[in-house]
């Protein structure tokens, strides 16, 4: 989360001089990392940046209100949200094996490294990009400004490799707004095959 | 204070060079209750932003709800500050590390993994008591005029975990601590504090050890640590900590009541040690506190909860040893059923994952995985 803040803040002091840009994303289908096609009904902003990698940064509202994180593809032992190295920081790597309770603790770990809290208020099974998967809500209350956020998630292991996305707003006003729109998006998720050779 | 500056608090304040004033014959005075200083003074302006940060920590929703526990450690804190009491807000904040600290304007802060380590009151006050002391030395104004630089108050301000106003209280208070004479003085006047108010002082060096042992259970621990670079060892520290301690003699623990106190809040509190992401650490507590007179399968659990969510090479095994513990003792949390199911459900142990997980959603057929965990059973019956 605080390297959400951090792009945020990059993002709105330095629009011109950093690698971090902000691109439309337009109505259609769109294709995440090569595999995870999904269908959006109306535009997004996609902030392209890699230090929430290996997730792409979708919002509506702009960072750091609202986001959208779209993972496509992550490998085994490929860690979520990577730390730099010599920070002392705990990293959250993904594991092919994991079972849908650790999943769910591995986003929980990568979102909350700030001090901020996590808590689960569902989890359930649900397919996602056509696999067998889960769907969870949450709710994070932000360390560095005390805002108290809602959450949802949809995330599948697809031939040992993950692909999810997570949304979460202030839990006032935000999170409704686009709640419904994000769960048409994760409707339409579809995992395509890896391309041949790769 | 938080972890760092506690231990460095240890380092500096408890070593082979004694103060000149700790074991004087002549016992510390508590000095008389403080004014409002000028608001057109430093100290003014310093109490000034401390009362704004206040108003934010009394709405935050890391504030732990808990009016019953809130009186009770006001009510240490009052045993200990005497006439100061009034001017001493105590806010209990749901965060699982270890750290208590106090600005000059009486908000005194104390972590939910503070309260989770303490063994009882008698710990807990020598932590608070320390935190008095330099609250009625003000060492934190001399400390304020003392860092000359924005940068250097921005650290200051960061060792009251001024929210906000420099964020990251957990890393910026790491950089900066009270001088060493100021932390020999705190553990001085903590000691004599704890002892009039009928305390054993000897729990004080326990504090230090117990979390010394959590340090040293850190897999980083052999990497030399720059912000220790120059401070003496843990011996030293507890040499000092044992003389005061020989000096008071006497005093409660006041260990039931601690126990009974915290007790209903013990469960949350572990799980938020499970969610801290320093297995290592968490295991050396754990095993620690599993010996205490109560609470025993919620430390079995939460150990086993740790060695799965870590998942290393006989992790698993060592959880399931731990989760038998707990349901062997009774009164386990539900959630024990439902980490055994799921790692009888990885070793395709059918039955078993089955009878787990229903165990699970018969003692929590509201908890918020349930639907899952039906799926889970679903499966497993086809």
């Amino acid at each position: 989360m605080r390297l959400i803040l951090a792009l945020a803040m990059a993002v709105g002091i330095a629009g011109c001089a950093t690698r971090t840009q902000v691109l439309k994303v337009e109505p259609g289908e769109q294709v995440v990392g090569d595999r995870l096609a999904i269908k959006v009904d109306g535009p997004w902003n996609h902030i392209s940046t890699t230090l929430l990698a290996p997730a792409q940064a979708w919002t509506m509202e702009g960072f750091p209100i609202d986001q959208l994180l779209i993972y496509s593809g992550v490998k085994d032992g490929e860690p979520v949200h990577p730390i730099a190295s010599g920070t002392g920081g705990k990293s959250f790597n993904f594991r092919s094996n994991m079972q849908p309770d650790e999943i769910v603790a591995m986003f929980e770990g990568a979102l909350t490294r700030d001090g901020s809290t996590f808590k689960l208020a569902k989890l359930e099974p649900s397919g996602f990009g056509g696999a067998k998967g889960l769907r969870f809500e949450y709710a994070i209350v932000r360390k560095i400004d005390n805002v108290q956020l809602s959450g949802v998630g949809f995330a599948a292991v697809d031939s040992g490799e993950l692909f999810a996305m997570l949304y979460s707003a202030p839990r006032i006003t935000f999170f409704p707004r686009h709640q419904q729109r994000v769960e048409e998006i994760a409707k339409t998720a579809k995992v395509r095959a890896r391309p041949a050779g790769s | 204070m938080n972890r760092r500056a506690f231990l460095r608090a240890g380092c500096c304040g408890g070593l082979a060079s004694i103060s000149p004033h700790a074991f004087a014959d002549d016992p510390w005075q508590v000095p008389p209750r403080f004014s409002r200083p000028d608001a057109a003074s430093d100290e003014g302006g310093l109490w000034a932003l401390m009362d704004r940060q206040e108003t934010r920590l009394r709405r935050s929703p890391f504030n732990l709800d808990a009016p019953e526990l809130r009186a009770y450690v006001q009510g240490i804190v009052c045993q200990l500050a005497r006439e100061h009491c009034p001017d001493v807000r105590v806010y209990l904040m749901r965060v699982p590390n270890f750290n208590a600290n106090m600005a000059p304007n009486g908000m005194m802060q104390v972590w939910s993994g503070l309260l989770l380590r303490m063994d009882n009151e008698a710990q807990l006050a020598a932590v608070l008591g320390h935190e008095i002391g330099h609250y009625m030395e003000r060492h934190s104004l001399e400390g304020l005029r003392a860092a000359k630089s924005s940068s250097a108050i921005g650290q200051f301000m960061g060792l009251f975990g001024v929210v906000g106003l420099v964020g990251q209280f957990g890393l910026v208070a790491g950089t900066f601590s009270y001088s060493r004479d100021h932390e020999r003085d705190a553990d001085r006047i903590g000691a004599q504090l704890m002892h009039e108010a009928g305390y054993d002082v000897s729990e004080a060096s326990k504090v230090w050890t117990n979390l010394s042992l959590e340090l040293r259970a850190n897999p980083d621990a052999s990497a030399p640590n720059p912000l220790f670079a120059s401070h003496p060892g843990r011996e030293e520290r507890e040499a000092t900590l044992a003389e005061l301690a020989a000096r008071y003699k006497g005093g409660e623990t006041r260990e039931t009541l601690w126990q009974q106190k915290t007790a209903p809040f013990i469960r949350g509190w572990l799980a938020d040690e499970i969610k801290r992401g320093r297995p290592e650490q968490s295991i050396a507590l754990l095993t620690r506190v599993a010996t205490r007179s109560s609470g025993a399968a919620d430390y079995l659990y939460a150990r086993g909860e740790v060695y799965r969510l870590r998942a290393g090479e006989g992790d698993l095994d060592l959880a399931l040893t731990d989760f038998g513990k707990a349901i062997a003792l009774g009164s386990e949390p539900p959630e024990t059923h439902r980490a055994l199911g799921m790692i009888y459900r990885a070793r395709k142990r059918g039955a078993d994952a089955r009878a787990s997980f229903e165990r699970y959603l018969q003692l929590a057929p509201q908890a918020p995985d349930a639907l899952m965990i039906r799926s889970y059973i679903e499966e497993l019956s086809a």
